[in-house]
């Protein structure tokens, strides 16, 4: 029991460590997502852009859609300097023209493709640390799961995001497990989880009920 | 009367004293706050792994929501701005929650609103020279009512005419500042209690690089991630 209770204790401080930027990032960001202070707005014509031409467009571009259409825009993306997740694309048949929003947390790139010219237009925008924290912590989320993962960076944020969570519950578990073997501080404890526990069921309660 | 070394003494005492209430301290913030926040961490840990997997299956909330619609009399608005008109309908109707405006009211159209709170969406289409308001429930179920709870501000990024007008609304926003604030005095007072295990100091800094490193990377989005 005794090394049981050793190993938990390390285990909580070392996993706690490595967790705690992670959990600094998931809650600096709960700030400005709440009050809406991240805005993001997204690039417009006054923002610097620059044109490419001659691109080598895929075949059947434009009768494509979801995830083969993304998997294709890469090709696009890669001759045009661009890297990022691939966002919501606009395809406008009647202007043979793709629009390519491409997101870093800390950067928004339109790509407007013209498949019949075989040029680019790339718009860009820099965001900040403000802005690339609430990227993070909204990502990958709910919305465009067909297409959501489509560049590395957003493959490995979903297994640190999904690892966050797993480790906070661990870290809160065995919390929980290292305050019980605390004799002293059992009283105060529990009447703080009593406490804690009224507070969220009441809120929960009033608003959901 | 005390010699000058005796001072001495007597005020590293002190020094030692204070410094030692303030780790006492520290490490009892670290836990008193972990076991009042417990609840809420859980809560926004779990949903968080809800809104990234929303294929799960067994949290599926849409599918099994609950429409219903019906038709409702109702008495003189007077009130001067549509903020107000719509409060006195809700009123009439007995329904609350956070006001959520369309992007446009059509004109010469029924007053349109919807009413938002965790679980519950209303739809009022109300046709206030007639005196008559259909309403359009959405209930959602218990994961539905979770999933909502992680996201429930009432404060849209870039659309001024959305604010936060419930009063429970904010009094939820505040306790998610509270619980973001209370994570960051934890961690905060973890790294202090760590620092001082002169044993686990190498392991530890190894920890944190790593997750400094690995968070840093995401945050500055470096090239050879991309």
């Amino acid at each position: 029991m005794r090394r049981f209770y050793l190993i938990t204790r390390d285990l909580h401080l070392y996993v706690g460590l490595f967790l705690s930027p992670f959990v600094l990032v998931f809650s600096a960001s709960v700030f400005y997502l709440v009050h809406g202070f991240a805005q993001r707005p997204a690039p417009a014509p006054s923002d610097a852009s620059r044109t490419v031409n001659n691109i080598a467009v895929p075949a059947g571009l434009a009768g494509m859609q979801g995830r083969a259409r993304v998997d294709a825009l890469r090709a696009v993306l890669d001759q045009v300097g661009v890297s990022g997740e691939i966002d919501f694309v606009r395809h406008l048949p009647g202007e043979h023209r793709v629009i390519v929003p491409v997101r870093l947390p800390n950067r928004d790139t339109v790509v407007s493709l013209d498949y019949e010219q075989r040029t680019a237009t790339i718009t860009r925008r820099e965001h900040s640390i403000g802005d690339a924290l609430v990227y993070l912590h909204k990502m990958p989320g709910p919305h465009n799961v067909d297409v959501r993962g489509n560049s590395p960076l957003m493959r490995w944020w979903k297994v640190l995001a999904d690892a966050t969570a797993y480790l906070t519950l661990f870290i809160t578990i065995s919390g929980v497990y290292l305050w019980i073997a605390l004799k002293a501080e059992r009283r105060v404890g529990l009447v703080l989880v009593l406490a804690g526990a009224i507070t969220f069921w009441g809120l929960v309660y009033a608003i959901a009920a | 009367m005390p010699s000058l070394r005796e001072d001495e003494l007597a005020g590293e005492r002190r020094t030692r004293g204070a410094v030692d209430t303030v780790l006492v301290w520290n490490r009892r913030v670290h836990y008193y706050l972990g076991l009042f926040l417990l609840f809420f961490i859980w809560l926004f840990a779990f949903t968080g792994l809800l809104l990234n997997h929303p294929r799960w299956q067994f949290a599926q909330f849409w599918p099994n929501r609950i429409q219903s619609t019906t038709e409702h009399t109702i008495a003189d608005v007077t009130a001067a701005n549509d903020t107000n008109r719509a409060r006195d309908v809700m009123r009439q109707l007995g329904v609350a929650g956070e006001l959520q405006w369309p992007a446009t009211q059509p004109a010469n159209g029924p007053f349109t609103f919807q009413v938002n709170r965790p679980g519950l969406n209303v739809d009022v289409k109300a046709d206030l020279q007639a005196g008559r308001a259909t309403v359009q429930r959405t209930q959602l179920n218990a994961w539905g009512v979770m999933h909502v709870l992680h996201t429930f501000t009432g404060a849209p990024a870039a659309d001024s005419r959305n604010r936060r007008d419930w009063m429970l609304t904010t009094v939820w926003a505040l306790s998610m500042d509270a619980v973001a604030a209370g994570l960051i005095v934890m961690v905060s007072g973890s790294y202090v209690m760590w620092f001082r295990l002169r044993t686990k100091r190498l392991g530890g800094i190894v920890a944190l690089a790593l997750g400094f490193i690995s968070c840093g990377a995401f945050v500055s989005a470096l090239r050879w991630l991309l």
